[in-house]
Parts: C-alpha cells; structure tokens; sequence
C-alpha cells in the first residue's frame, strides 16, 4: 500500500477526511460532553434530519478508538495549531527529512484501519450470537453497537425493502433504548408520498424531543443545501474525474479515495460544513493536479465499476485491478440514488421533499424489486460509461446479493461489457478467489 | 392421511377447480396475504407450504446463491426441476409477489420471470403505526383493482365480507383443534390441510374435531416433554415433526404461521357488524397482528411476551413446564438474527428454548435428531 502514500501526501483534502474520519471519538466526546449535543447513530446515508435537528449523525464505528499511529495525534495537535493548510506543509517537510517510513506508516494506517476495525466489530457481532450466516455489514454493525453504543442517545431507523436490516435495526433497541423510525412505504402507489411526509413530520418532532431544539424549514432547507452541494461534488468525482484520461493521482489512490468518500458519506464525518468545505477542496485539488499534468494517464486503463461495496469488500480488490491494468469506480450511493438532490425551491415543502428523496432512492434506488435494481444498476453503469462490471456478492446478503443472475443477463442484453461476480465474506478471507477471479476477468479487456 | 394422499388429494381438488374454469394463485404464504379477496373474486389461492430437499435447493442454485434461506431455495426448485415434484403447480395461473421478507420478493419475481406466470403485486409496510395501515388499505384496493382487471368484474363488498366471515368461521373451527388432547404431529397434519384448502374442508374438520372430542386419552401423560413450536413454520413433507416425537417430545402449541398465527387471526362479531367496509376489516387484522414476524419494531418483544405468560399459564394449569423449540430455516432473515437474543431472554425468564437452526439437506438429520434428544432429555 505504500506506493499510494506519495499520492495521498499530496492531497490535503484527503488527509483531512480521512483524520476526520478516524478521529470521530475525540471529536464527539467533545460535541457530547463539552456542547451537550446529541449523538444520534446513522447507517447508510440518511444523516439529513439529524443534521437539521442540531444533533450530531454518528456512524457508530466513529465511536471507535481507532489504532493509529502515533504520529497522527501531533498532527491533531498541529493542525489545531497551525491549520490544515500547513499540516499538509508540515507533512512535506517531514519527509524532508527522511521519515518517510514513519509516514508511510501512519497514512497505511489511515487507510486500512478502518478494515482493520470493521473486522474486529465484525468478530464483535458474531460473539454477541449473531449468526455467521448473515452478512458482513449487518453483523459489523451489531458489533459497532455492542462496543459503543451506550454513548448514543437515540438512534435513527428507515425501513427499506431488505428484512434483515429491519429486523436488524429491530434490535438496536437493546443497545440504544431511544429508536426513531421513518417507516417507507414499500412503492409509491397513491398518497403513499403523504403518508411517508407524515412519517417524517413524526420523525422530526422525536428529534426535537430529544433535542430540545425546533426543526424549521430553514434549517431543513439548510441542510438539503449543504447535502446538495456536497451530492454535486461527489458527482464531479464520480462523473467528470472518474471518466477522464488522466487521473490526479494513482487509479489506486483514486478508488481509495472514492472508499473512503463511501464510508464517510453515511454521517459527513458528523460535521456537514466542514466536510463539505473537505469535499470542495477535493474536487479544487484534483482539478489543480490535472491541469497542471500532476498525475497519471489512465487512458489505457479500462474503467471497472465494482459494486456493492457498502455492505462489506474486499479492500485489495483494487489494487489486484490496478496491477492487472484496470482502475476501479466505486459509485454505491450513485447507484442506489443516495445522490440525488433535494428539492430547495422557495414554495416547496422541506418535509415532503425529504420524503420525495426517500421514497425515490427506496423504490428506485435500493429498489421495490428486483427489477427496479438491476435497472438501477444498468443505468449507472451506462452513465458512468464503464468498461467492466465486478459483482460484489456478499455471502448472506438475500437483498442485493441475490439479483446477480437477473443482472448478468440485463448487462449482456443492453450494456454487452464484461461482467463478473466475486464473493466476500470478510475481509481478507478471500483474496486468494478474488486474484484468481479478477485475472480471468481482465483477460476479456 | 399421509403426506403423499394429501399432496394427490390436492392435486385432484385444484385440477377440479381448474377444470371449472377457476384461476389460481400461488403465492409464498405469509399471515398478511388477503386470501378473502382471491376467493370472492373466484380464484384459488394456492400457498406454497412444502418442505425442500437438497434436490430442490440445488436446483435453484441459477438463479438464486446458496446462501438464501433454504424454503426460498426450494420453492424455485419446485418449479424449476423436472420431473416436477408436484405436478399441480403447473396449474398456477399468477404469482402473488409479496414482501413478507426480501426472499419472498425475489422468489416471486424470478418464478414470475422465469416459468410464466403473470405477477400481482402485493406489498406490507413494515411497521403497523397508522400510516401503515393507511398504506396497507392502499395496496388491498390496488390488488383488488388487479383482479378485478383481470376478471373484468368488480369484486362486490358483500362477496368480499362474506368471504371474511366464511374464512372467520373456518379458523375459529381450526382454533379448537389446538384445544384437542391429540398429538402434535396430528394437530399440524389438520393445520397444514386447512391452509392448503381454506374453508372448503369445513365440514371434515367439524368431523375431525367432533371425532377427537370423545377421545379421552391423555396425551400429556404419553409424552410428557411437551413443548411450544415458534419460529419459522414446518411444511408439508417435513420429517421435524417425526424427530421430536421419536425423541419424546409432544408440540402443545404451534406458534407459527401454519398453527396459531393462522387461527387466532379471527375478528369478533361485534368487529364484523361494526366495519362495513370489508377492507377495514382486513386492515383491521393487519393492525391486530402483533406477532407476526414481518412488522417492525415489537413483533419480538410481543413474542416473548406472549410465550412467557403461555409457558406460565401453562404451568399454573398442569404443573408442567414446558421448553420452546426455535425453529430457524438456515439464512431466515427474520427469525436467525435475533436468535441469540430471543433465548436470552425467554432464558431469563426461566423459559428454556431449543434454537434449532437447519436447511431442508438429509446429511443435517442425524444431527437434528441428536440435538432435539438432548433438549428433550433436559426438560
């Protein structure tokens, strides 16, 4: 992993996400403990109302004390210090004097750390009688509640078409005994629009509840904003930078950074403004970086969309791509419409067009059926214009994994790109299969 | 009767129906299905309540992965495998695709897809708060539109209340077999029949129950490890069955789908008389089935609930204290996360549970019957 360190040194944008990222437990001790705030935990990229009520959306391994190299805290305490800006300068001149190895290690740590830790919560949720049989993402988030969830003071729910995550989200309640649900209807037939804007309003006035605060249409329309903006920049990386000849860094680099946008997108790293001025500067960095020529040209390179990776991947999955030619597109929140913006228009209604949101990503996105997924997924690859599709099935997933059959057959009729299917189960277990897999894959290019 | 005159029984009744000009309806069963509406339309509903075998999951292994629950499997096997196990599920005309649990949506879908059969859609919101039910009316009145598209004729509402109180007056009937001091294994063969066949087995069920009623034989004192059956529920051509009463043990309450979820779902006659709408009537049992596994967020609470006070009754009534088996089809979303959790807490209660986690493979048997032994030997 270290030939990627020289890339990720270079952007500032990224080093700070990723801190951000690892250092949630210091950060929401404060928010908790010092402001008073409340912590409410978010799964998949559903933070908005809790944004907008004043509390703080905690993906729950934030919580976590992640092993970090040392050195990460005197960064901490520089960029309290000195800024981000003259962290990244700070890190530079580091190097300057040959630390490279402590550097080296500290940014694989900010990498693979969070692998390191899903699969130790993974190992959490299986001790607390979670069946092996269920899927990584389920049973890695059970773990993250036994360990930390205690700290939260509720936690928030959307019912969607996969019934292990309802049943799952069903159990939170021994861990957290404050549960906010937002039931979706299952399709958008009749006023089921009006009846999931109710559920919402119902939602809301338990976060003002819990809060103490008023949720107003500002500060719904507030959030949407700043959602919005960050929903655009993350399409400009996925749409304008992802597809283009020359890359700002290493494809490597390029599809952990599109990880890690994944992982942090769920809670905005529990600070919407500051991430989305992180995502602003991603998007500034990688434009600089291309036109001034800093980078790679991946023209040759076919561009392989590997999904679904929010539930669980193999982290080497990219790199094994990368050496065997290819650069890898990870877009789960675009194919699943977590993407898609929220109507901020002067006369509309913020509850109701939350709700438009949800019920779009649920019936259209994650899907009503199998059908509405698998187009879901034609349609992203086709404006994504990739060149290969991998399948990510993970063992235990009876939502998502179960549609590769369906799928294989639209990609031939429609797409006709090669496509091919790795299993997961945990991380590292596998990677033997996926190496063997992805070579016959790459030999079609 | 066995299993096998049964299944031709069946397949004689549905072809008889057929023969009538009759359209069927399968469907994966679950306790949300309206099956009132099929019949006043003058369907028949045809629920998939058998029992897989490695052969029937394996050949489902096209289109579904290994790692989906093995009832899922083996209903894609019935259909996809030849010779066809059970001839008569050729005769199904349309697939009711539902969302009990995502299995169920993909089962119906590829069935749909993949051997014809045209699709109604009918989706359960996945909580019961009163925008649920709200939507839970939605989809009833969408289904009813389907059928009635289908049949050119619109279903009246007095064909639909009539059909409610036919089927009302039929589980009310089948509740009083759960009251019979007769084995568990004989309770089950009366429960699977009458969801296979509805109302129209009325009258020989009366019989049945009449027929048992002066039997005076003590069943309790014969096997007297008895037990409650919860989890998921156990088909037709399942041998479960035989392995708890080798083992000694006697099943006093089936608290499933096919068993008391089925029978209790009766409305009183006040209810009846009060709702004139008959899709009130059915969204008002929607709103009245706190233990069905499909809802969100007490179903389970409800459920320990519920077999607490059974398993104390029971005690305070014939001093015996009864375990409860678990039954868990391997990869079941809905009963195999919260296993652990579930025993813990009927254990806490004092409450002891058998989870009894398998597929439909033979090679899973012998190690079935020793766990089940075992059980039985410590209660």
């Amino acid at each position: 992993m270290s030939i990627f360190t020289e890339d990720i040194v270079n952007f500032r944008s990224v080093l700070q996400l990723a801190y951000n990222f690892l250092a949630g437990r210091d950060y929401l001790k404060k928010k908790k403990f010092q402001e008073r705030k409340k912590l409410i935990s978010v799964a998949l990229p559903f933070s908005d109302l809790v944004f907008a009520s004043g509390a703080v959306p905690v993906f729950p391994i934030r919580m976590e004390q992640f092993k970090v190299h040392s050195y990460l805290t005197a960064l901490n305490s520089a960029t309290n210090l000195i800024g981000w800006n003259l962290t990244t300068k700070l890190l530079s001149f580091v190097r300057k004097f040959d630390v490279l190895k402590i550097l080296d290690t500290v940014l694989d740590d900010v990498i693979h750390t969070i692998n390191d830790k899903y699969n130790e919560l993974y190992d959490l949720g299986i001790d607390h009688g979670i069946s092996s049989d269920f899927c990584y993402g389920i049973t890695g988030l059970t773990g993250m509640f036994v360990s930390k969830g205690k700290n939260l003071d509720a936690n928030i729910n959307f019912t969607i078409r996969c019934s292990a995550w309802n049943k799952y989200s069903e159990t939170l309640k021994q861990f957290v005994p404050r549960q906010i649900w937002v039931d979706i209807p299952p399709r958008n037939i009749d006023n089921a629009l009006e009846l999931l804007t109710d559920n919402v309003s119902q939602a809301i006035s338990d976060l003002e509840e819990i809060t103490g605060n008023i949720v107003s249409d500002n500060s719904l329309n507030k959030q949407f904003r700043i959602g919005n903006q960050i929903k655009r920049f993350y399409k400009t990386i996925l749409y304008e930078f992802s597809a283009s000849d020359f890359y700002p860094c290493n494809p490597a680099t390029f599809s952990e950074i599109l990880a890690l946008l994944g992982l942090s997108y769920q809670d905005y790293n529990s600070d919407n403004q500051r991430y989305l001025e992180s995502f602003s500067y991603l998007v500034k960095e990688m434009r600089e970086r291309i036109n001034k020529g800093i980078g790679m040209d991946v023209s040759d390179m076919p561009r392989i969309l590997l999904t679904p990776v929010f539930g669980g991947w193999e982290p080497e999955s990219h790199e094994i791509l990368y050496e065997l030619g290819a650069r890898t597109i990870y877009a789960d929140w675009e194919i699943l419409n977590l993407l898609e913006e929220i109507s901020v228009s002067k006369n509309s209604n913020p509850v109701e067009e939350y709700a438009k949101f949800l019920l779009n990503a649920t019936t259209r996105g994650i899907g009503y059926d199998q059908e509405a997924l698998t187009d879901s997924y034609i349609e992203t690859a086709k404006a994504l214009n990739v060149d290969g599709l991998v399948f990510n099935q993970v063992f235990g997933c009876h939502s998502i994994s179960n549609c590769y059959s369906l799928l294989r057959r639209k990609i031939r009729n429609k797409l006709e790109i090669p496509t091919t299917v790795i299993n997961f189960n945990k991380i590292g277990d596998n990677v033997e299969q996926v190496k063997t897999r992805l070579g016959a894959f790459m030999e079609m290019f | 009767m066995d299993n096998i005159e049964l299944l031709e029984s069946y397949n004689s009744y549905l072809q008889e129906q057929k023969a009538n000009g009759k359209k069927i309806i399968a469907y994966l069963t679950h306790d949300n299905v309206p099956i009132e509406l099929f019949e006043a339309a003058g369907f028949v509903p045809l629920p998939l309540i058998f029992a897989g075998k490695d052969e029937l999951m394996d050949a489902s292994h096209s289109y579904l992965p290994p790692s989906t629950c093995s009832y899922a499997q083996s209903c894609i096997g019935y259909f996809s495998s030849t010779p066809r196990t059970h001839e008569f599920l050729d005769l199904a005309d349309y697939i009711l695709l539902s969302n009990h649990c995502v299995s169920n949506i993909c089962v119906s879908e590829i069935l749909s897809n993949n051997f014809n059969r045209k699709r109604l859609d009918f989706y359960v919101s996945y909580t019961r708060n009163s925008n649920a039910l709200k939507y839970y009316k939605l989809e009833l009145k969408h289904l009813q539109k389907e059928i009635e598209g289908i049949t050119k004729e619109r279903i009246p509402d007095h064909r639909i209340k009539e059909e409610i109180i036919r089927h009302n007056n039929f589980k009310t009937i089948v509740e009083q077999v759960s009251k019979l001091n007769i084995p568990g294994s004989e309770k089950l063969d009366i429960y699977q029949k009458a969801i296979l066949y509805g109302p129209a087995i009325q009258a020989e069920i009366e019989e049945i129950i009449s027929s048992y009623k002066s039997n005076t034989k003590n069943t309790n004192s014969t096997h007297p490890k008895n037990v409650i059956f919860t989890g998921c529920s156990i088909f037709i051509n399942d041998y479960l069955m035989d392995l708890i009463e080798d083992a000694g043990g006697n099943i006093v309450l089936f608290d499933t789908w096919i068993g008391r979820n089925y029978y209790s779902q009766t409305f009183s006659e006040e209810v009846i008389a009060s709702l004139n709408d008959p899709i009130d009537l059915l969204t008002k049992r929607f709103e009245n089935n706190v233990y069905g596994d499909h809802c969100v967020p007490d179903s389970l609470d409800n459920k320990i609930v519920f077999l607490e006070n059974y398993v104390n009754e029971y005690h305070k009534k014939y001093g015996d204290k009864i375990g409860v088996i678990n039954h868990i089809i391997k990869f079941c979303d809905h009963f195999s996360l919260f296993q652990s959790y579930f025993k813990e807490k009927l254990q806490e209660r004092g409450v002891q549970v058998l989870n009894l986690e398998r597929d439909y493979s033979r090679s899973i048997k012998g190690q079935l019957s020793t766990r089940i032994e075992a059980f039985m030997e410590m209660i």
